[in-house]
């Protein structure tokens, strides 16, 4: 029982660097980046976990180490203070300065790419949240929104096209959402009354999850959808057919799915 | 010292624990049931006895939320009802099981009367399924919803409402799902047909125990009688027998390959349609489109309930008069006054108890034309059918036939010509989103 608790408190690193080394085996990691700038992002991910865990495991091997060298049921002899080392302050000052200052112009690249450098080509769609949807205006043949021949979708089941740079305006038709793309590495808060851009590369085609990433509501969790990924070709087919379905005056254009 | 009281802390935290975890256990041991529409069973004074007649019959011909049963004259598929049904949990091999309350029931109720708790919390209200009245539909207005009909509304949502897609279901999800609000609908309107029955045909009183109860274990008359109600009244407005859907005449049809001109002149002539006495679009839709004309009427769910609140109201004015009244009376005058005024009194809090359970009932908002949201689907079908047919439970008319082949307010040719108008008005400059003005600065983010 003597030094219990410092065995308790060793299960803390124990485990908490176990749940990393495990988690990929069972898919419990990133799931398939598809972006052309998630590299950079999971890098970076890597890089800070690396650096922290390296950090983490040192501090708490020297709490484990200090618990269990000075536990009291062994040690009689009073307590040695010790106030004032100045060299001491300024390395344990300076170091995370520095570490934190590099990891903040190290990572400024990416969110400039991610945030702020707006590629210069059309809206591609508008998304809407709205609870607890997902709703989508495209532009149609014409290539500009807000025109008569926009086609739109409710279905939560957006289309994209791929291997080219996407540029989506997403806005709110009531509260804080968030329009989140895990495959694209892409998360982006939807504000009311804020039109906001996101932008990406897909570099592949396949069909993909969406999920709202903020609390939303008591539906937060029905803000589901997929979004489909195709080559140009295949997208403009798609639209075109969307148009085509939306336009419906007869019984026998609407094939039901 | 320290110790002991550290474990005192630790035995409690685990005690609360452990009753926590007895609560859920014990919360879970009562099944939901299915709850009678208190409004309709009081309004019509239906004694306790009836109540628990209609409910065993009830349970008997539907079953209960967790264990559903359906007859099989009803058609409907007892599998996917048993996937839809029952409390939720999920197999080992990742089996959904209960559908109903994972997605719906929290808006739409255990009962599919709109009531779940967080119905309340939206606009406009989750529709009640148990009189059957869906809005958006192909079908002429009195006819219930094709399969089509409902599964378009699963997979696209409303737009416009809290009611999200559920594309992201599995097909057999979704068919399961579809096939439990028309069970729920279907119970619903045999609730309904019961309710009529015993007030129209037994004179059964409880008190004295004369007349005939409904009984459809001993009474195979009044079997056949309710059976018959199930089949013709319920399970035929189902089938696609029962079904009439309306398909625009191919002649007057606008061609798809119509030039600006011809389409500005259809739209013109929607626009006279619109503000003209005939389609009188504007009487509800209002002079802008933005739905600011007549804003005070009710839908028939809200209109039900407004009009059980009224009656209850009107039911304590009247407790107010005769009990005035009651002093200018005296011995068997009074007596008799006396007794039905406690009558009416007993009455009243029964009704107010039924009332405070209502969800308060809002005007019927016309739509806004203007937003480019349609809730029933933006094809100009959809739009053309609308028109022809109304929207059913709400005070949107039907300018088409009310029945196939009948002579309607409005000609093929001038629905059509609304249409175009309708969809031309999202585009007209005053609904654009409006341009930065040009002294402005933009804000960048």
């Amino acid at each position: 029982m003597n030094r219990f608790w410092s065995l308790v408190f060793l299960l803390v690193p124990v485990l908490g660097v176990a749940t990393f080394v495990v988690a990929p085996y069972y898919h419990h990691w990133f799931p398939r980046d598809i972006s052309e700038h998630g590299r950079v992002i999971d890098q970076l991910f890597m890089f800070i976990l690396w650096l922290t865990g390296v950090v983490f495991i040192a501090t708490e091997g020297a709490l484990f180490y200090f618990m269990w060298k000075y536990n009291a049921s062994n040690n009689r002899e009073p307590v040695k203070f010790s106030h004032g080392s100045h060299t001491l302050e300024v390395v344990w000052t300076i170091l995370p300065t520095v570490t934190l200052l590099f990891i903040a112009i190290y990572q400024m690249n990416a969110w400039a790419d991610a945030k702020m450098r707006k590629p210069d080509v059309p809206i591609t769609a508008e998304i809407t949240g709205r609870q607890f949807n997902w709703d989508v205006r495209y532009p149609g043949a014409d290539g500009e929104l807000y025109t008569p021949d926009d086609v739109f979708r409710y279905d939560g089941m957006i289309h994209l096209p791929a291997h080219e740079e996407v540029l989506l305006l997403i806005k709110s038709s009531d509260v804080l959402h968030s329009f989140f793309l895990p495959n694209l590495r892409m998360k982006q808060d939807v504000v009311p009354g804020m039109g906001q851009n996101m932008w990406f590369k897909a570099k592949d085609t396949g069909e993909f999850d969406i999920v709202c990433a903020e609390l939303c509501g008591w539906g937060h969790y029905k803000m589901k959808g997929r979004v489909t990924f195709e080559s140009r070709v295949d997208y403009n087919a798609w639209l075109q057919r969307m148009y085509d379905e939306q336009e419906a005056k007869t019984v026998a254009m609407t094939p039901e799915e | 010292m320290m110790t002991q009281r550290f474990h005192a802390i630790c035995w409690s935290l685990l005690a609360v624990f452990a009753a926590a975890l007895a609560g859920c256990v014990e919360a879970e041991s009562e099944p939901p049931k299915f709850r009678l529409n208190m409004t309709q069973v009081t309004a019509n004074q239906l004694v306790p006895a009836h109540q628990q007649a209609i409910a065993d019959i009830l349970d008997a011909m539907f079953g209960t939320p967790d264990k559903p049963f359906a007859l099989p004259e009803t058609g409907l598929d007892l599998r996917k009802l048993k996937m839809a049904a029952g409390p939720v949990w999920s197999d080992q091999a990742g089996g959904k099981h209960g559908l109903y309350r994972r997605h719906c029931a929290h808006c739409h109720g255990i009962s599919g009367a709109g009531d779940g708790p967080t119905a309340m919390i939206v606009n406009p209200y989750p529709r009640d399924y148990r009189p059957g009245v869906y809005k958006f539909k192909s079908t002429f207005n009195p006819n219930e919803p094709t399969d089509e009909d409902l599964h378009h509304t699963l997979m696209d949502g409303v737009p416009g409402t809290a009611m999200p897609a559920f594309s992201v279901l599995p097909p057999d999800e979704v068919a399961a799902l579809l096939e439990y609000v028309k069970y729920l609908s279907m119970r619903g309107q045999m609730e309904s047909l019961l309710v009529e029955f015993i007030v129209n045909n037994l004179d059964y009183d409880p008190v004295t125990e004369k007349g005939s109860p409904l009984d459809l274990v001993n009474d195979p008359d009044q079997r056949e009688e309710v059976m018959a109600l199930l089949a013709d009244d319920v399970v035929a407005k189902w089938q696609a027998e029962g079904q009439v859907v309306v398909v625009p005449d191919e002649s007057a049809i606008p061609p798809n390959d119509r030039n600006a001109a011809e389409l500005a002149a259809s739209v013109k002539a929607g626009n006279v349609l619109f503000y003209g006495t005939k389609a009188n679009c504007v009487k509800c839709h209002g002079p802008t489109g933005l739905g600011d004309g007549q804003q005070d009427d009710y839908d028939i769910w809200s209109k039900a309930d407004r009009q059980f609140m009224l009656d209850t109201d009107a039911l304590a004015d009247s407790i107010k008069t005769d009990t005035a009244s009651l002093a200018e009376l005296d011995g068997e005058a009074w007596d008799a006054a006396n007794a039905e005024l406690d009558a009416k009194k007993r009455a009243l809090v029964e009704r107010r108890e039924v009332a405070a359970g209502l969800l308060p009932p809002r005007n019927a908002i016309p739509r806004n034309l203007r937003t480019n949201m349609f809730r029933g689907g933006r094809r100009p079908l959809d739009i053309y059918r609308r028109i022809h047919q109304g929207i059913a439970g709400t005070p949107m008319p039907a300018g088409g036939p009310a029945v196939p082949g009948a002579q309607g307010t409005l000609t093929e040719q001038e629905m059509w010509q609304i249409v175009d108008y309708i969809r031309s008005l999202p585009f007209e400059p005053a609904s654009q989103p409006q341009e930065r003005p040009l002294n402005s600065e933009a804000v960048v983010y």
